[in-house]
């Protein structure tokens, strides 16, 4: 099968001027600016079949967003090469443009003081819709997204999720081929997110459009996504199912002490990489939602023995490590669960901090 | 029709279905506002109005002159109220719009839609000045016939006061690209209205400029926007000299038609659409 997007060694540098503080730091900025070069992205290489639905992940300042743009014709690549449905993106040929859509979760595409249906019909006109169509399409997506109700009020007066279903109809409405989703869960509660994405499944379900989702909900990943593309300080570090970066007979052993040790000693009594150890909040034994969440200042300021333990481990190696513990520590509860996506994703993060990537793929 | 015929169509620029939906959304959104949208027709074209009232009548009625320039007092009141109709078409603030796109990267919106970035946004904006054109040419025709002022006249003059308001806005847009660089250009875009109110004869007639100076006007395009439309419309200008400006009007199109295309190129080179 041809691939519909081709990315080879993809590299992206930014410029940007360093401010210092105060009058010094202004009059520097006119006489003598300082420039900071930054390298967004890496040698990226990746391929991706028609009707995939993948999801591109990483830390903030990865080169996610940096990726969507390159792909999608607004930013051209500093070296390297982009291509999707088999044009040069930066060109943006009219027909190029005809069949992709970008949604940015933090930037309104529609028009703020109009109806979201006045937009809609402008749109149609845009990509020469016939009416009969566009009413049909129209008509999916409002029911699909349950915000019929809301097509004639100004989109200023609309909810955030309200106004995230409106920004996605409005990029979809032309049925594309390519659909860039960057964080389009972003600041949506519960039950919108989960509409959104039921959405999301279902069309490309049914168009087989090609989509490739940034997010950091990984429920939005593990649930919509069959490859997953994580990066790390603009490198590409995984690409493969999302299976793939779960470890075969991998656990997760939760353990609450009597009173918890802290994270080295639980190391150098086990035996076990820090990075493999991690102290859970007593508010959050899941750690669910997003994985980029700084520890609240409450959650830190808890006491740290009322937190669990969670160890990464292989199966048969539960019992030893039980054991060392056992003779150390006073273990009061203790159960062994299956490692989550979430908390291999976090585990790659982390590493960002330490050590430079190891390339999987 | 066969996707052939629908992209030579649209190679020649003749879909003219989403412009038309274009200048009706545009409407729809400056009048959003009622009382936002008529007092900003109201101050943009009675302050400078009431600037030259107060100052002819200084000169005229407290200082005693009867003529300045050639122009007596009466002439210099029908030229006030002639710049009253064509300030309203001069310019709207959509360069204003392209310059904050650039800024804070929602021109990344426009960039993926399959029509032209400036030209959407030239046509969205100019929807309200469309309208008030008409009805400025309707009321200028009613009371020109009044004055004994030809409705022919004053249909050409407003025809050349569109052609200002396009040369207008594809100045900003050009302008507008210094923001791919700087990040912003609203002081430029501010001096260039400032210029325009001088040299577009808004709040004085061009001809009052001393001889040795009036070159500068001559050579800019700013006095097609209200001065040109107000010699014609009140008789100071021949049919024929009429059409030599209109040529020139052709020509200032062409011309920056040809800067957006180079500075626009050169900006997207630069561009990194900041913000998410």
């Amino acid at each position: 099968m041809t691939p519909v997007i081709q990315a080879k060694n993809i590299s992206r540098t930014f410029r940007s001027t360093q401010k210092g503080e105060g009058l010094k730091g202004a009059l520097g900025l006119l006489l003598n600016p300082q420039y900071r070069v930054h390298e967004a992205l890496k040698n990226v290489s990746f391929t991706l079949e028609p009707g995939s639905f993948n999801g591109l992940i990483g830390a903030n300042g990865a080169g996610k967003t940096t990726l969507l743009k390159i792909l999608s014709g607004l930013i051209p690549p500093t070296t390297g090469e982009a291509r999707v449905l088999g044009y040069e993106p930066f060109k943006r040929p009219i027909d190029f443009r005809r069949q992709i859509a970008l949604v940015m979760g933090q930037k309104a595409q529609l028009w703020w003081d109009l109806p979201a249906m006045d937009a809609f019909d402008l749109l149609r006109a845009i990509y020469n819709i016939p009416t009969p169509v566009y009413r049909e399409r129209l008509h999916t997506l409002t029911e699909l997204l349950d915000v019929k109700h809301h097509l004639n009020t100004q989109i200023r007066r609309l909810s955030l999720g309200e106004r995230m279903k409106m920004e996605l109809i409005g990029a979809i409405l032309h049925w594309p081929n390519v659909i860039f989703l960057d964080e389009p869960t972003i600041g949506l509660d519960v039950l919108a997110a989960h509409k959104l994405r039921e959405f999301l499944r279902v069309f490309n379900h049914r168009e087989r459009a090609t989509i490739i989702l940034t997010s950091h909900n990984m429920d939005d990943i593990e649930r919509l996504c069959s490859r997953v593309l994580i990066l790390r300080s603009g490198e590409l570090i995984y690409d493969g199912a999302p299976g793939g970066l779960l470890r075969e007979g991998e656990r997760r052993l939760r353990i609450r002490f009597l009173k918890t040790p802290p994270l080295e000693t639980l190391a150098q009594a086990t035996g076990i990489s820090p990075e493999l150890i991690i102290l859970e909040s007593p508010d959050e034994p899941d750690r669910g939602g997003n994985i980029e969440d700084e520890p609240a200042a409450e959650e830190q300021k808890k006491d740290p023995e009322e937190r669990a333990v969670y160890f990464t481990i292989r199966h048969e190696e539960i019992m030893g490590l039980l054991q060392k513990l056992m003779s150390q520590f006073t273990i009061v509860d203790m159960g062994i669960e299956e490692q989550s996506l979430e908390a291999v994703i976090q585990r790659l993060y982390e590493d960002e901090k330490t050590s430079p990537p190891e390339v999987h793929s | 029709m066969s996707g052939r015929a629908a992209n030579i169509r649209r190679g020649l620029g003749l879909g003219l279905g989403w412009r038309v939906a274009a200048l009706k959304n545009g409407f729809r959104d400056a009048t959003v506002y009622r009382i936002e949208f008529i007092s900003e027709i109201f101050g943009a074209a009675f302050v400078p109005a009431a600037i030259q009232a107060v100052l002819w009548y200084a000169i005229f009625k407290v200082g005693g002159a009867t003529e300045i320039a050639g122009m007596n007092y009466s002439e210099l009141v029908r030229y006030t109220l002639a710049t009253i109709l064509f300030t309203q078409i001069r310019g709207g603030d959509h360069d204003f719009e392209l310059m904050e796109m650039i800024r804070t990267g929602q021109l990344s919106n426009y960039l993926l839609r399959p029509v032209g970035v400036i030209e959407f946004v030239y046509i969205r904006g100019v929807a309200s000045r469309l309208l008030i054109a008409g009805i400025c040419l309707l009321l200028g025709m009613g009371v020109g016939i009044w004055f004994g002022l030809s409705p022919g006249r004053m249909l050409g003059a407003m025809f050349l006061a569109v052609l200002g308001n396009v040369i207008h806005y594809q100045i900003g847009s050009v302008l507008a690209t210094i923001a791919f660089l700087w990040e912003d250009a609203y002081s430029l875009l501010m001096v260039k209205n400032m210029a325009v109110s001088i040299l577009s004869g808004e709040l004085l007639p061009l001809n009052l400029f001393p001889e040795a100076t009036q070159w500068v006007w001559k050579s800019l395009p700013f006095y097609l926007y209200v001065f040109g439309p107000a010699q014609y419309a009140l008789g100071h200008w021949s049919h024929v000299e009429f059409a030599r400006n209109l040529a020139i009007a052709f020509l200032w199109i062409l011309f920056f038609w040809g800067a957006i295309r180079i500075s626009w190129k050169w900006g997207m080179k630069t561009y990194v659409s900041v913000g998410g």
